[in-house]
């Protein structure tokens, strides 16, 4: 299988070296490999997919390459590839740095990669919608109807649907969003910020729902006391934000998305741990993860408290 | 029954670890000795866990059906956050202590 892939990818890339797969992403391969002397990542699709509402490989290097032309650091796309051994695939360039959320929250990071964060984030929300068509609009409801399937009662994240549908704040003129901009998401060196990854979750929606994903507390990897993504403050993230794109985001408004982004991961471990055991993709991560659930529900209990909710 | 996947359930993703990806990497037979030993302990484990009364979750049902529908009277986020509380100190008692 590695001699097919490597001879497919041999006839886009020129001679390269043998491919060598990288751990991690159950929906999605990463392989290494090289070729005229750069470092590329090739992304495969692997069996199963992680959620029903992701791109296709083909999408997502169509989203990479216009956020690259945008001028965020991300990647840089190289070729898509509709057939590397039986499965969709594209090549981009691979980044040196940490990846991993939980040792970035242990690294000894720039102060300024709050605000490196937010001038990614603040250039992907101006991507022009007409450069990327395909993409479809956030529907809040989705999360509801995901819950639904499920068939079981999590009252925790019923009251945070409850209290979003009660509260929600002026629509914003949606824009592009990345989907899943968090620390884990992104490259990170002693430098800050390298470059923003995985932009399977692209879509149309209310900027400041994506600006609030990396406060999520779950994303704050086992350093709860940073807000923004276990290595920062929100306040100098979302000034340079405001400053970029004057969109004047309110406090109010970051609480809101930040306990969205809650139900949202809440509604997601239910989702993963059904991969597991529809029989999709049996394994004990993704068991173990429909129990861990109850973590963001008490994430979501204790975010409610502070909104006044008694 | 709510709390999914259920203990049961939790046992046969373990087995199926054990026996799909350890046990086949294990040179060493008294390893892999062990493992079968721990498997079987895990099968025990796992029709003890059968014969047991299932969770009754007709009050959290009830509970998450009258907050659909909007009915949330003050205490309701206590009862809901005692609930997860509860749940959390089975599930990962140690998260708690973040708060």
């Amino acid at each position: 299988m590695i001699a097919r892939m490597r001879e497919s990818l041999q006839a886009v890339l020129g001679p390269v070296s043998e491919p060598v797969l990288l751990a991690g992403g159950a929906s999605k391969e990463a392989w290494a490999v090289d070729a005229g002397g750069e470092r590329l990542l090739v992304r495969r699709a692997a069996v199963g997919v992680i959620h029903r509402h992701t791109l296709s490989l083909r999408q997502e290097f169509e989203v990479l390459s216009a956020a690259y032309e945008a001028g965020v650091k991300a990647p840089r796309p190289i070729a898509y590839l509709d057939d590397l051994d039986g499965r969709e695939a594209f090549v981009m360039e691979r980044l040196e740095g940490e990846t991993i959320g939980r040792r970035i929250v242990r690294m000894d990071v720039p102060a300024e990669l709050p605000v490196q964060m937010a001038e990614e984030i603040a250039k992907i929300h101006a991507i022009p919608r007409t450069r990327l068509p395909f993409l479809e609009d956030a529907r809040l409801e989705r999360m509801v109807e995901e819950l639904d399937e499920f068939g079981e009662p999590h009252p925790a994240i019923e009251l945070g649907l409850w209290w979003l549908r009660e509260n929600r704040p002026p629509a914003r003129e949606p824009v592009v969003v990345h989907g899943d901009f968090r620390i884990g998401n992104l490259v990170v060196d002693e430098r800050g910020l390298v470059g923003v990854l995985d932009w399977e979750f692209a879509h149309v929606d209310d900027p400041v729902r994506d600006l609030a994903f990396s406060l999520v507390r779950a994303w704050r990897f086992g350093v709860p006391e940073r807000r923004l993504g276990g290595i920062g403050d929100a306040e100098p993230y979302v000034d340079r934000y405001n400053e970029l794109t004057s969109f004047d985001v309110r406090a109010e408004e970051l609480d809101y998305w930040e306990l969205a982004g809650n139900v949202g991961w809440a509604i997601g471990c239910l989702t993963q741990a059904q991969r597991h055991l529809r029989g999709q993709d049996r394994s004990v991560e993704l068991a173990v993860l429909g129990r861990l659930g109850a973590e963001v529900e008490y994430e979501i209990c204790h975010l409610l408290e502070r909104v006044g909710v008694v | 029954m709510s709390e999914r996947p259920t203990a049961q359930e939790l046992t046969e993703a373990i087995a199926e670890f054990l026996g799909g990806e350890i046990l086949p990497i294990l040179d060493d037979h008294r390893l892999r000795f062990r493992t079968l030993v721990a498997m079987n302990a895990l099968s025990i484990v796992h029709r003890e866990l059968a014969a047991l009364p299932q969770e009754d979750d007709a009050g959290r049902r009830e509970l998450a059906r009258r907050i659909r529908a909007g009915e949330v009277p003050p205490g309701t986020l206590a009862a809901v956050k005692a609930d997860v509380e509860a749940r959390l100190q089975v599930t990962s008692p140690r998260y708690l202590d973040g708060y």
